[in-house]
């Protein structure tokens, strides 16, 4: 065994990209968890902050080690809103219901909507599909401000705004084109050949659509309700402007929280994304297979 | 100097062994074909000749020099893979053209190296296609062109022909073997189809779990297979093989009793000393021949299935002990359903195994 | 009804549908705004049904989605083109005067008004900046990925986890480190000059703010797509190109680089359509300023129609920016089917 390569420096931290075969080993743990750290820093950052008392959290130079505390996770919901007052609830429990509830709802909706259409975009493939299909996609696309501003009117006439029916309407359209490409791309997916055997058997297309189709996308269903959910309790503009004061959801809380006039309190403010990003993180592991998918609509697979 | 060496190779998946003492030698200009069904380690050897597989244990020679931890750019190989491994977004000219940059020549000795190669396999109008955009056949023959454009130290198929239709298999292996023929370089062939290994192979490999079960000349592993398995997996169709024992022997030739009745046929000597033990009888489906009245070298039963083949017909006879016999008859010879055939063997043409599989000579 | 509903299934699903809107048009004339609403949605809705029970009876799935197109028209179609027909009315949502024809003057407005163009350059400016940050970062993000190697996919979710945040975390995140006296950025930076760094106070500042923030919540996306590229070159392609003896460069560009282009492409216009809509990171760091420097579009739009309520000079507005990004989205969804079919 004379012949022992010299291996470089980049070999040994397996960063050799080119051939993308194989197996890199720890070196390249080591330097990808390096990068790794570094750009999951900015969210690990704000769970420490969350976890500091006012002071360590404006701390100059910032504080790595500190005594933890969950006093600012209990003043999310209720604290004392001037010095020596007495801890008032916040409201944070109602836009933290707020956001569950209207994103479980519309979401709800829109599955069930956007399933049966998409369903028929896959299945029965009529002329001018691709148009609609184009058109619900574009709804998608469109800077939000540009549709906002009739919905607004609309909504001010209807009498919608601020109302929980109002939210829940406009998320569900919200996510509807979002839910249509998905599970399209789900049912593409599916093999004809059991359908049409089923067909053949003499079963209905409800029966085909029900104990065929659907018990093969239950993932992709899981997926799009995930997604879905994610995307909902993340929008800020529109619940900024058509929720009111008892239909507000967290983002827009948080944002007030920001705008104050006196100095933010940060700690505070740490503790509300803490809460509000746990869930997503989470999800987003549990999603990993389906992300690629999830972020463009279905229309990358793999 | 290109011959291709393996002692004792063996490789190791965990805790599966995928190749067990493999020893192997390919001379100049000779091709030697592993053969085997799937899954028994041929291609695993392939690519530790290769480079593309570590080496557990044993070693690998190319040209003389130690191999083991050397990478294949460093090889000096060129190998044809299963599915061709076109690069998709070069054209063929492009891929045929891959191997010689190394080489270090000029644009103009490079395009002239792939329309010699391009002539040879008759790529010369496809050159500007991209791989999606040919035939399976040509593709097949720009896998080959790339793989002998350059001058490398041995040549390296894994299955090369599989993807084919059955016309074109045949007509590729005949363009290979021409082709190899003209390079004088060790060849290794992976393959799984026999017809393919006994055509194009000076030696064949057969092997089985890992392992090596014989290797010798394609006429040899047909008139002389070492065990059970490498008689029942060379020939088609199967050899016909029963399990006996022998009772007596007169001169040379020796009583088995088999399971239904009793055939006397010429033994080789070192069957003496096994009296009374169990043994297998070995005759292929062309070594039997139907005759009108039974006789002491002949077996009984009756026709249950007849398949045409053309040149020949293949017929299933069932016999006493309900064994299926397979018979190959000529195609004048006309058989029925149910008819009773007495089967004669060709008495130079049997083999006999003892209780552990080998081969008894 | 039942009968008729058995002889005419379709045409009574069809004849739902003028009868729908004559109902909705008497409603809005003759009731309320708040009652009209409700009676126009209870009929689209109970069309839309008629299309779906049809549709369950016979071979006629494709009337399926009639319940996705009348809510879509409802929530998006429909104000759009009410939206459309404003912009052609003198306007504003918080006055009680009744609209009045304008014609083609806001459009003309709009695209002659200086501010706008430059807002629209402010715009591209971003657009530019975030992109090629992104697909520079997520490029290299992919290829330190794209080699197995222990604890792989567990670091691959610390990587991800920006795309799923929402834009008002991420905007609150990077206000408190941006932040003068006690923020990460400032900080850092006076360990070098001693003094505090306010880095939102200079428009390139507050530029490069958004566009970092930007791009370290998006640069996953690109790497995402990228990824899948280059995990999908079959393994066989790098064994040949061993064999044969290619070097690196070469083995990149000819094979690597082919299975990730139509991916670049697509993170490329996906990437440039949102970052063209750009909207609430800025207006979470820095509400556009310093003065207008990094008042994109959207930001303009959204101050034009709710802080200045001029809702028929938005509506123009917002009209110009809906055919950009049809255009793009064109381009997008051509590249991906052309993708898909190969």
């Amino acid at each position: 065994m004379a012949d022992t390569e010299k291996k470089s420096l980049a070999d040994r931290l397996g960063l050799k990209v080119h051939s993308g075969v194989g197996n890199a080993g720890w070196g390249r743990t080591l330097f990808a968890g390096v990068i790794s750290f570094v750009y999951f820093f900015p969210v690990l950052w704000i769970i420490l902050t969350a976890f500091k008392t006012h002071n360590d959290a404006l701390a100059i130079p910032p504080k790595f080690i500190f005594t933890p505390t969950l006093e600012n996770f209990v003043s999310v919901f209720s604290r004392a809103y001037s010095a020596g007052a007495v801890a008032q609830d916040t409201g944070f429990a109602l836009y933290f219901f707020n956001s569950v509830f209207i994103a479980g709802t519309s979401v709800f909706l829109a599955l069930a909507i956007g399933t049966l259409a998409a369903f028929g975009f896959s299945r029965y493939p009529l002329r001018g599909n691709d148009t609609y299909l184009f058109i619900i996609l574009t709804t998608r696309m469109l800077p939000a401000i540009v549709v906002i501003i009739p919905i607004f009117l609309m909504f001010r006439v209807a009498g919608l705004s601020g109302t929980y029916i109002g939210v829940i309407l406009l998320y569900t359209a919200f996510n509807l084109p979002f839910t249509v490409w998905m599970m399209k791309s789900f049912f593409d997916e599916l093999s004809p050949d059991v359908e049409d055997a089923a067909r053949i058997d003499g079963s209905s297309d409800r029966r085909v659509f029900f104990k065929i189709c659907l018990p093969q996308v239950k993932a992709g269903l899981a997926a799009t309700a995930v997604f879905g959910l994610i995307l909902t309790w993340n929008e800020f503009l529109f619940a900024l402007l058509l929720t009111g004061v008892d239909t507000r959801t967290v983002p827009v809380a948080m944002a007030q929280t920001i705008g104050g006039d006196i100095g933010v309190r940060w700690g505070l403010l740490a503790a509300i994304e803490t809460l509000f990003l746990i869930p997503v993180i989470v999800v987003t592991f549990i999603l990993q297979n389906h992300l690629l998918r999830g972020v463009t609509f279905g229309t990358v697979k793999r | 100097m290109s011959t291709i060496e393996a002692t004792s190779l063996t490789k190791n998946f965990g805790s599966f062994t995928a190749v067990r003492d493999v020893d192997l030698s390919v001379g100049q200009g000779e091709v030697v074909c592993l053969l085997g069904p799937s899954g028994c380690g041929k291609t695993t050897t392939l690519r530790m000749i290769a480079g593309l597989e570590s080496v557990t244990e044993g070693e690998v020679r190319i040209g003389g020099k130690l191999m083991n931890k050397i990478s294949p750019e460093k090889r000096d190989i060129a190998m044809v893979f299963q599915f061709y491994a076109l690069y998709p977004s070069v054209s063929i000219g492009g891929n045929i053209e891959m191997p010689l940059f190394r080489a270090g020549l000029s644009a103009a000795e490079r395009r002239r190296e792939v329309a010699r190669v391009a002539g040879i396999l008759q790529l010369d109008d496809v050159l500007d296609r991209l791989p999606g955009q040919v035939s399976e056949g040509e593709k097949q023959r720009a896998a080959v062109a790339r793989a002998i454009v350059r001058d490398p130290n041995c040549f390296l198929f894994d299955e090369p022909l599989s993807r084919l239709d059955v016309e074109l298999r045949h007509s590729m292996r005949g363009q290979i073997k021409e082709v190899l023929s003209g390079l004088s370089k060790a060849t290794v062939i992976v393959t799984h189809d026999q017809l393919e290994a006994l055509t194009m192979a000076n030696r064949i490999a057969i092997m089985r779990d890992g392992m090596i079960e014989q290797i010798g000349t394609p006429h040899e592993v047909f008139s002389k297979p070492r065990n059970i398995f490498v008689a029942g997996f060379i020939g088609s169709p199967k050899m016909n093989l029963f399990e006996g024992r022998f009772s007596s022997l007169s001169g040379d030739m020796a009583t088995i009793e088999l399971s239904a009745e009793r055939v006397t046929i010429p033994v080789p000597s070192a069957v003496s000393n096994m009296q009374g033990e169990t043994l297998t009888l070995g005759v292929r489906p062309r070594a039997l021949e139907p005759v009108d009245s039974p006789n002491q070298h002949s077996l009984t039963g009756q026709v249950e299935l007849i398949e045409p083949m053309g040149a020949e017909t293949l017929v299933h006879v069932r016999d006493e002990s309900d064994q299926d016999l397979r018979v190959v008859v000529p195609r004048h010879i006309k058989v029925i359903i149910g008819e009773v055939l007495h089967l004669a063997c060709d008495l130079s043409q049997t083999h006999i195994f003892d209780g552990k599989g080998l081969a008894v000579r | 009804m039942m009968k008729v509903w058995v002889v005419y299934p379709l045409r009574v699903a069809f004849a739902s549908v003028p009868a729908a809107l004559i109902v909705s048009a008497l409603a809005i004339t003759f009731l309320p705004p708040s009652v009209s609403f409700w009676v126009s949605g209870a009929v689209s809705a109970f069309s839309a049904f008629l299309f779906v029970a049809y549709a369950w009876g016979r071979h006629a799935g494709g009337l399926l989605v009639a319940p996705a197109i009348a809510l879509l028209f409802c929530m998006n179609i429909f104000p759009l083109l009410w939206s459309f027909g404003l912009s052609f009315f003198h306007y504003r949502a918080n006055r009680l005067a009744p609209p009045r024809f304008a014609g083609l003057h806001y459009y003309e407005k709009v695209l002659s008004d200086p501010v706008v163009w430059d807002r629209l350059q402010v715009t591209a400016k971003m657009v530019v900046l975030t992109v090629s940050l992104q697909m520079v970062i997520g490029f290299l993000l992919a290829m330190l990925f794209a080699k197995q190697f222990p604890l792989r996919r567990v670091l691959l979710i610390l990587v991800l986890t920006p795309m799923m945040l929402s834009f008002v975390a991420v905007g609150a995140f990077f206000r408190y480190y941006y932040e003068p006296t006690f923020g990460l950025v400032s900080q850092a930076v006076r360990v070098f000059t001693g003094e505090p760094y306010v880095l939102l106070q200079s428009a390139a500042g507050a530029t490069a703010g958004i566009v970092f923030a930007d791009a370290w919540m998006w640069s996953p996306f690109v790497m995402l797509l990228v990824l899948a590229g280059l995990v999908s070159v079959p393994k066989y392609l790098y064994e040949a190109a061993s064999i044969d003896r290619i070097s690196h460069w070469r083995r990149f560009w000819s094979i690597t680089f082919p299975y990730v282009r139509s991916l670049l492409m697509l993170a490329l216009l996906f990437r440039t359509i949102e970052a063209f809509k750009l909207f609430d990171v800025v207006f979470l760091l820095t509400e556009g300023g310093p003065g207008t420097s990094t008042e994109t579009i959207a930001v303009y739009v959204y101050r034009v129609s709710f802080q200045y309520f001029k809702t028929s000079e938005s509506a123009a507005l917002a009209y110009i920016l809906l055919f950009t990004v049809i255009v793009l989205t064109n381009l997008y969804l051509y590249f991906a089917n052309k993708r898909n079919r190969t």
